[in-house]
């Protein structure tokens, strides 16, 4: 019973990990940038759904939509005013407005909706499925489809679109996209609206199982070590370092004593940065002379 | 030098097939080939930066295919890069002086005190380097930031900066290129002069025949990463194959 | 506009460049010298924060600005060094040699850090300083044997050659001390073969290797003599907080220490001094705003970190150069007028993938 429910569990949180780490491999797959604040956004996003859905009203899935897309709205809006005029710098720089802007968004979080911690009503809580002698969450489950949906969702635009080609074509080499006509600035709002949309998904997914508050985003740390165990440049390697660290997790909070499990997600990704840094999905090249 | 049966493959491309030849002292040993025939494929695997698939390097009697990349400037082979892999935040001095590396007898805690012993070791240096930029005229362009200077310049100091290394050994990874038909003629000067006051063998990669057969002893042509033909400049010219290799059947 | 007559090697190699530099400079050291005395104690115990976190600037220069490898975890470092001092003042180890371990042995942990450096790369190395930083703090926080965990730890009140610690003025010099030392050290490297050979690394693996310089050592080196500083600087800062707690070394604090160098000026041991003065004076600034600022935005729990990232998000996009960059900017502007052109200082964008990757 008990590993069944462990994997289970390990499953569950494996796929928020990995709803993020998504939003990360979107956004340096198609700009090769680094957005250290994909976690506040998800953040962000459980917040805007939480005013849309308990303080305005909606119903669950209304609020939902329009969740995802205004923080559509907000990935264009903050790609425009801070990612816009970093392009072509060096990815250190990059990282660190990244960073910053993790700051920024914890601190309007606080003020707008204040820091005593959330929760978000949602047709989830309370149901509970069995599967065999397991029992798992309707919210765990949610957060299981949600993801399988997602991945779907961008493994078709990615492979089968001319959109998704483009965008692989303008993170390889800017200037030679903009010669051959590619809207390179236009495909990075985009990138980053689909990013912010993930994210926001992410959060209204996670909040029934966690607490709505300005620091919910520190997850993001971990789930940007899922991105580069399954392999940073890959969207499956995305899930599959997400699935891997949360039922490692699961099983390391067993076995081991206490505070090992929080740090097991950062030993896997120093032990995969010693042997693979690649990732297990691998996509890194190497320069050319 | 000499290699053996050298190999080289990335996927499926076969980019180094059992290509041997040998370099002997003091030549000035030219390859050419099409692009793509593995030319400077050639010289990575010599600077240790491939790893072979199969066969050997020697250098002066000894195996140098198994070391690490940072050794081999310490037997004295330099090298320079097709597309110049210069310090570009640093000044033309500083560039040259990191040349000097090798050549150091310091301890990183004499360093952190600079002791008189590494203030000594540091005006050595700096005598050297100014005696390559005597040989090569970089003058004036000695304060200024790699990032400012015109590309004939920049070559140059890439050249500079590997005689700093003063090596048995240069490797140039095509001087020419990108360069007008004048600093071209500079080229094939310094490189006289380079073999024949400095006493540096000199392997060189180029596409200019003019220039080829102008300074070289010898020449060996590739294509497709395997050994056409060696010889003197005027033999390689009239070779058929090379010629099918170049202007094709 | 000064232009310097060389007439020996010896000028390039020396750390002034000319007399006026030394006047400056001299200048400069008389004030710092006499400020315990002019100063009130206040004043005197922030100046002692700004060399401590200065030291530490100084060790993250050198890794981040000079060697070209991002730490985001530097705080580890500086908790290091901050417990063991204290561990072994209350093993009742003399201030001094308790310093010096407790430096000596971050420098051995940096070395540990930095050998598997040379297998990762810009961000993954960034990363796996941010998963070492959060190691540490679990290990902290866990072994409470030697750490006192979550209770904390209380830092023993300490003497140095007779004088007591806790007072401000012994204090001030001591940090004074080892920062000058510390910025001696540092320059000293940056004009010898280690400091070139961690420049070659920044701006070119490839060619630095053939240049002969061993990659794996030199960020081995790096990263030691990095945690070294920041280890003595954590020292310092024990006895500044007086009471040690996992929470005291957070990512924040790691951001914090980032934010230094960068907004301070990445490249040059200016910047240190210029970041260290900011952030000295930031919380300061910020506390005087806050009564001036409405309410909405000046009670807000999360003003502090929510400033650092605007300022940091503000430096990136307009002065990259940070505060050194823009003083050199102007000195120019002065030196040149009227024929300063703007476009000197253009950044030089890379486009290119391959350009990106060293």
């Amino acid at each position: 019973m008990d590993v069944f429910q462990l994997l289970i569990s390990g499953i569950s949180q494996g796929c928020v990990y990995a709803l993020i780490a998504l939003g990360f491999v979107l956004i340096y797959k198609a700009t090769e940038m680094v957005n250290f604040a994909q976690g506040d956004m998800m953040m962000l996003g459980a917040y805007i759904a939480f005013t849309y859905i308990n303080l305005m009203g909606l119903p669950f899935f209304w609020g939902l939509l329009a969740t995802v897309l205004t923080m559509a709205l907000i990935g264009v809006l903050i790609e425009r005013a801070i990612l816009r005029p970093m392009i072509g710098e060096p990815p250190f720089a990059v990282l660190m407005i990244t960073i910053g802007l993790g700051f920024i968004l914890r601190a309007v979080a606080g003020a707008v909706w204040g820091t005593d911690t959330k929760a978000i009503s949602n047709p989830f809580t309370g149901g509970v499925a069995r599967i065999g002698e397991a029992s798992i969450g309707f919210e765990n489950l949610a957060i299981i489809a949600g993801t399988a949906i997602l991945c779907t969702v961008l493994y078709v635009f990615f492979r089968f679109t001319r959109l998704g080609v483009a965008m692989q074509a303008a993170s390889q080499n800017q200037l030679a996209a903009y010669y051959v006509g590619i809207p390179v600035k236009r495909l990075y709002s985009l990138v980053w609206a689909m990013s912010a949309a993930i994210a926001a998904a992410a959060g209204v997914l996670v909040a029934p199982v966690s607490l709505v508050e300005p620091v919910m985003g520190f997850i993001g740390v971990k789930a940007f070590a899922a991105a580069i165990v399954g392999g940073f440049g890959s969207l499956p390697g995305a899930i599959v370092g997400g699935l891997l660290i949360g039922i490692v997790e699961q099983f390391a909070g067993l076995y081991l004593p206490t505070g090992f499990a929080d740090t097991s997600a950062y030993v896997i990704l120093l032990l995969m940065l010693f042997v693979r840094p690649e990732g297990i999905l691998a996509t890194m090249q190497q320069k050319k002379v | 030098m000499s290699t053996t049966d050298l190999s080289l493959s990335f996927g499926g491309v076969h980019a180094v097939r059992d290509v041997t030849f040998e370099v002997d002292e003091g030549e000035v040993y030219s390859i050419i080939g099409p692009n793509g025939a593995g030319k400077t494929s050639i010289f990575n695997l010599i600077s240790r930066l491939y790893e072979a698939d199969s066969g050997n390097i020697e250098f002066q009697g000894e195996i140098i295919s198994n070391l690490p990349p940072h050794n081999i400037a310490r037997l004295g082979i330099a090298r320079t890069f097709q597309n110049t892999e210069l310090f570009e935040h640093e000044t033309v001095l500083k560039n040259m002086l990191i040349g000097r590396h090798v050549h150091r007898k310091t301890i990183l805690l004499s360093e952190l005190l600079f002791l008189p012993g590494v203030a000594k070791q540091e005006l050595r240096f700096r005598q050297v380097v100014e005696d390559v930029i005597d040989l090569l005229d970089l003058q004036s362009y000695r304060d200024q930031v790699i990032g400012s200077l015109p590309y004939g310049v920049r070559k140059m100091v890439e050249v500079a900066r590997a005689l700093c290394i003063q090596p048995k050994l240069l490797l140039l990874d095509e001087p020419s290129s990108g360069l007008n038909p004048e600093e071209t003629e500079d080229v094939a000067f310094w490189i006289e002069d380079i073999n024949q006051d400095f006493g540096a063998t000199i392997i060189m990669v180029e596409h200019d025949m003019n220039l080829v057969t102008r300074v070289s002893n010898r020449v060996m042509a590739l294509a497709d990463g395997a050994v056409l033909a060696v010889g003197s400049p005027e033999e390689i010219q009239n070779h058929p194959e090379v010629l099918r290799a170049y202007l094709g059947d | 506009m000064r232009f310097v007559f060389k007439t020996k090697y010896r000028q390039d190699v020396d750390l002034f460049k000319h007399n006026g530099q030394r006047f400056w400079y001299g200048l400069l050291a008389i004030a710092v010298l006499l400020a315990p005395f002019i100063l009130d104690s206040f004043y005197v115990g922030e100046l002692a924060l700004v060399y401590i976190y200065a030291t530490a600037g100084i060790g993250l220069m050198l890794l981040v600005g000079y060697t070209g490898l991002v730490s985001l975890g530097h705080a580890a470092f500086l908790a290091i060094g901050a417990y063991v001092h204290a561990y072994l003042l209350s093993r009742g180890w003399p201030v001094p040699l308790s310093l010096l371990t407790a430096g000596l042995f971050t420098a051995a942990v940096g070395a540990i850090v930095g050998l598997p450096a040379m297998r990762m790369t810009g961000i993954y190395l960034a990363i796996a300083t941010l998963a070492f930083a959060i190691i540490v703090e679990q290990v902290i926080a866990h072994w409470e044997s030697v750490t006192g965990g979550y209770r904390g730890m209380l830092v023993p009140d300490a003497q140095i050659f007779g004088v007591d610690l806790s007072d401000g003025r012994p204090f001030y010099y001591l940090c004074l001390f080892v920062m000058i030392a510390c910025l001696f050290a540092g320059l000293n490297i940056l004009r010898t073969p280690t400091g070139r050979a961690m420049i070659g690394v920044r701006d070119s693996e490839i060619s630095a290797q053939s240049m002969g310089i061993d990659l794996a050592k030199t960020k081995s080196i790096a990263f030691a003599i990095s945690a070294g500083f920041t280890g003595l600087a954590g020292g310092l800062f024990a006895h500044k907080l007086g009471y040690l707690a996992p929470d005291a070394f957070t990512l924040l604090t790691s951001i914090q220490l980032l934010l230094m160098v960068v907004v301070g000026g990445l490249g040059s041991m200016h910047g240190v001094f210029y970041g260290a003065i900011f952030i000295g004076l930031l919380p300061q600034g910020i506390a005087i705003m806050r009564d001036t600022l409405p309410a909405a935005i000046g009670q807000m729990p999360g003003l502090e970190p929510g400033l650092f990232g605007l300022i940091l998000v503000l430096f990136l996009i307009f002065e990259p150069l940070g505060i050194y960059g823009r003083w050199r900017k102007i000195r120019q502007f002065f030196d040149e007028f009227p024929l300063y052109r703007k476009s000197t200082h253009k950044r030089q964008k890379s486009y290119l993938r391959t350009e990106r990757v060293r």
